[in-house]
């Protein structure tokens, strides 16, 4: 049995773990911007491979940052990303699920894509979204209950 | 659960940071344990009764035994 004592994060920690999780998404966004021009198996390749490691040291952050929290902090975390989203992706899925069944009657917006990848692509995107609000409410949630 | 840790941390005069801070929990979680909206795990339990050097049971009531 061990519970481990810890520094939590406070305001600080917390816009650290922001910052740096902002910057290794611009680094990865630039760097798949640049290897983008890379053409053929060895571009997707380089690609596959860049993406992985900003994966890698974004799960790196978030393995650092949750040892940093308490017991209370994670269940609202957990508490929040099962209820919350799979709300969040309940709400998705049947908005896009009627988008994609009744084709002729809605006319997508520019944005959400005209090929096959874009829009296989802005969906998933669009899900995720909606499980981040929905997590994100929930979490609220969570500790408002807990005041 | 109902538990009497805000009576226990004000009887030593301690405010909701420090027993945060002995604890290692946040303040947040101090005030979630104390208005018996979140029962804690039996390790955080266990060091709540160490830190206090009293039974578990002295601290948290079972409301249904």
């Amino acid at each position: 049995m061990s519970f481990k004592s810890f520094k939590p994060l406070g305001v600080r920690g917390a816009l650290l773990v922001f910052a740096v999780s902002l910057g290794l998404g611009l680094i990865g966004g630039v760097l798949g911007v640049i290897l983008s021009e890379q053409p053929g198996v060895a571009g997707f390749a380089m690609t596959a491979v860049m993406l992985s490691l900003v994966m890698a040291a974004a799960l790196s952050i978030c393995v650092w940052w949750w040892r940093h929290l308490d017991e209370a902090a994670r269940e609202a975390h957990k508490w929040a990303w099962f209820w919350g989203g799979t709300s969040g992706m309940a709400v998705g899925a049947v908005l896009l699920m009627a988008l994609s069944l009744r084709r002729d009657e809605v006319v997508l917006p520019q944005w959400a894509g005209e090929t096959p990848p874009e829009l296989l692509l802005n969906g998933m995107m669009a899900i995720l979204l909606f499980q981040l609000a929905g997590y994100g409410l929930a979490w609220a949630w969570w500790w408002l209950g807990r005041r | 659960m109902k538990n009497r840790l805000k009576v226990l941390r004000a009887e030593r005069d301690w405010s909701q940071a420090h027993l945060a801070q002995e604890l290692g929990v946040s303040r947040q979680t101090v005030n979630a344990l104390e208005t018996g909206r979140y029962d804690p795990s039996l390790p955080l339990a266990f060091k709540i009764a160490r830190l206090f050097e009293m039974p578990i049971e002295s601290i948290f009531i079972d409301e249904e035994g």
